[in-house]
């Protein structure tokens, strides 16, 4: 007895050893890597996406997972890295991914400044020989300036067509709303997505018949819009469009506010039509219209929006790309038949992106969502109102 | 020029230099942490909005005076803390040890306000938000003007505090002549301490004033801030109080002038070339202290 007391713990690992080995699980880990904003101001954008990839992937297993190549089931994991929405980090992230010995897919990044030096380390043609650049598939959810993914052809995006939300609706404005016939613009001028995008939206514009009489411009991080506003009073337009992030469109809304100005109409960018906008300056929001891929219209959308709900965050149209993907990668991993192994993940790579370049449609939240020959994305959309401190559906076009 | 430009132009400045009231508050910051310490503080602006986030803890059950007053309070826990961490215990003959030391601050401050309200822009209550006066074709907002006569009433305060108070000589003595003030039986330590909580005071203040007149509060301001806070700083002349108020104002209308003139995308080029302007030709700035004994 006294030995046995005094060699129990020399006995634990030796008992162990003879144990019989539990037989080797049927479920393996298949492991989706992602990046994006986690830190920095714009951090937000990274918490949504990877709650939504985590709800959608807790859906999946919940629901038996994914089938892999061999028959196999497999279980989603997620590991989401943080790029800061800085290039440098962007890159760094998406070449420890490449480097790990199960990532055959990454999901991000969130920013169009890191999405854009990120698709350009990718090689530009699959199986160019003379071209070193990275062969790994990545489909982006968030990054939203347009026409990113024709960079390479490893690069795929699942962000709604900026181009085609603002032609709708300043044609539904202009059939629908005959009174307004002039349009000043505002624009956050050092942020890529809004300066594209306010581009975007004044040629759309001008193409529908309205006369776009001026624009007042400020920066991401500016605390001031007197002269800015000053100008817009001055423009004394029907119809004011602000291509800005929240911050500074609060800014701006507030600052109209003080120097009494009330266009009949207010039109805002797509990243506008969150609930940061919301909580910023709702009662200055008032009215605004957004176009936008996501609202809870149908009953896929209810049930994401409610799995976000119960882990605390609020559905948008980047998030909800994000919950998309994961579904459209579960399918794919199963029409490819991804062995998701160490020795296989080079194929599983070029699977993976022969899967993403093969798609004719993938799943979506709204509908069915398009592809296009540069393997962007043909997303249903609607348009979005602020009332009351909530975003209602102001118009569904398609 | 027609004449409803040269009214905006006008219109341009005047708003720019009641805006630039709230830069002379944290310039006042730097330049009382400097003129008792000789050091520079970089994360002082940080603070200051860090303080008045902290504040927005009770935003909603409280008026929006306490939530000021709270923000100053909360300033002043905060320089207490950056006083304890980044320089009681660092060799303070070492220069650099002090401003790094606040760089990083500077960065864990605004990297903790990121991380608390992941990065999403707060509403900001304001006072006097709807008054505006009108003064012939000029308008002037209340909620600046109310910023802009705090500023002066902070200045009074601290002349008051530094010429009329035991404390005030302390902390003059230890800036003037530290091992003589410690001989005289004044602890450097306390009076360092103490400058650091007046200065955070007025930085909590300063951060509720900047969300109020913007309304909004974001992380995106803290750099800024803490670039014209310096511009006022050197521009005012380091350890000079008033210098800071008068500096505030015209950083405030030279760059809401520059916008007005050359756009947005050039302003703070000139406002910089500014900097350099005063640098060279008046190096101690507006209102410099002239050195030794008073």
């Amino acid at each position: 007895m006294s030995f046995l007391r005094k060699n129990i713990l020399t006995l634990i690992p030796v008992m162990a050893a003879l144990l019989p080995l539990p037989s080797h699980s049927e479920t393996r880990e298949v492991k989706i890597y992602a990046f994006g904003a986690k830190s920095g101001v714009v951090r937000i954008f990274g918490l949504n996406s990877e709650a939504a990839m985590k709800a959608a992937a807790e859906q999946i297993n919940k629901a038996g997972g994914v089938t892999l190549g061999d028959g196999s089931k497999g279980k989603l994991v997620l590991e989401y890295l943080d790029d800061r929405c800085t290039a440098e980090e962007g890159i760094n992230a998406l070449r420890r991914i490449a480097s790990s010995a199960d990532g055959f897919v990454a999901v991000g990044p969130t920013c169009s400044n890191v999405a854009e030096p990120v698709f350009g380390i990718l090689q530009k043609k699959v199986g160019d020989a003379s071209d070193t650049g990275l062969q790994f598939p990545v489909y982006t959810d968030v990054a939203a300036k347009g026409g990113l993914a024709s960079m390479s052809q490893w690069a795929f995006r699942n962000v709604p067509s900026e181009a085609n939300m603002y032609k709708s609706l300043f044609d539904w404005i202009k059939t629908n709303h005959p009174e307004i016939k002039t349009i000043w613009g505002g624009v956050e001028k050092d942020f890529a997505h809004s300066n594209a995008t306010f581009n975007v939206m004044k040629d759309f514009a001008t193409k529908a018949g309205f006369e776009v009489k001026g624009q007042s411009e400020w920066l991401l991080a500016d605390t001031t819009f007197s002269n800015q506003v000053r100008e817009m009073r001055r423009g004394e337009a029907d119809l004011v469009m602000i291509s800005a992030h929240p911050f500074t469109t609060c800014g701006a809304l507030k600052e109209m506010q003080r120097q009494g100005v009330k266009p009949k109409m207010l039109v805002g960018l797509t990243s506008s039509s969150s609930v940061e906008t919301l909580q910023g300056c709702a009662a200055q929001a008032e009215g605004i219209i957004i176009p936008t891929s996501f609202a809870p219209v149908t009953d896929d959308a209810r049930k994401a929006a409610q799995a976000m709900q119960a882990v605390g965050a609020s559905m948008d149209l980047h998030n909800a790309a994000a919950w998309e993907n994961i579904f459209t990668l579960k399918d794919l991993i199963e029409k490819a038949k991804i062995m998701a192994k160490p020795e296989t993940i080079k194929e599983d790579r070029l699977k993976m992106r022969d899967a993403l370049a093969s798609m004719k449609e993938s799943y979506g939240l709204l509908g069915k969502v398009g592809r296009t020959e540069d393997r962007e994305a043909v997303k249903p959309f609607l348009f979005v109102q602020a009332k009351k401190g909530e975003w209602t559906v102001a118009y569904k076009p398609n | 020029m027609a004449w409803i430009d040269f009214l905006d132009l006008v219109q341009s400045i005047m708003d720019g230099v009641m805006f630039g009231a709230t830069y002379s508050l944290i310039g006042i910051g730097f330049t009382l942490i400097f003129g008792v310490m000789h050091k520079i503080n970089l994360s002082y602006a940080a603070a200051s909005v860090g303080a008045a986030y902290l504040s927005l803890l009770i935003v909603s059950v409280a008026p929006t005076p306490i939530v000021y007053l709270i923000a100053a309070l909360c300033g002043g826990v905060l320089g207490a803390v950056i006083y304890w961490v980044c320089f009681k215990f660092l060799p303070l003959n070492q220069s650099l040890a002090t401003l790094m030391s606040t760089v990083g601050m500077l960065l864990v401050l605004e990297e903790s306000i990121v991380h608390a309200t992941a990065g999403m822009p707060q509403n900001y209550p304001a006072a006097f938000a709807d008054v505006v006066f009108n003064v012939g074709p000029f308008v002037l907002r209340g909620d600046l003007l109310f910023v802009f006569l705090l500023g002066c009433a902070v200045m009074v305060a601290l002349k008051y505090m530094l010429e009329k108070t035991k404390l005030g000589l302390a902390t003059r003595a230890v800036a003037q002549q530290p091992i003589a003030a410690q001989i005289c039986g004044m602890s450097v330590d306390k009076t360092n301490a103490s400058t650091f909580i007046i200065a955070g005071f007025l930085g909590g203040t300063a951060g509720a004033m900047t969300g109020a007149a913007i309304g909004v509060l974001s992380p995106l301001i803290t750099l800024p801030l803490t670039v014209k806070g310096l511009v006022v700083t050197v521009i005012g002349g380091l350890g000079s109080i008033p210098g800071a108020i008068l500096a505030g104002l015209i950083v405030g209308g030279a760059e809401s002038l520059f916008q007005f003139v050359r756009g947005v995308s050039e302003r703070d080029i000139y406002v910089m070339l500014m900097l350099f302007v005063f640098l060279v030709f008046r190096p101690n700035g507006l209102f410099s202290v002239p050195g030794g004994r008073d």
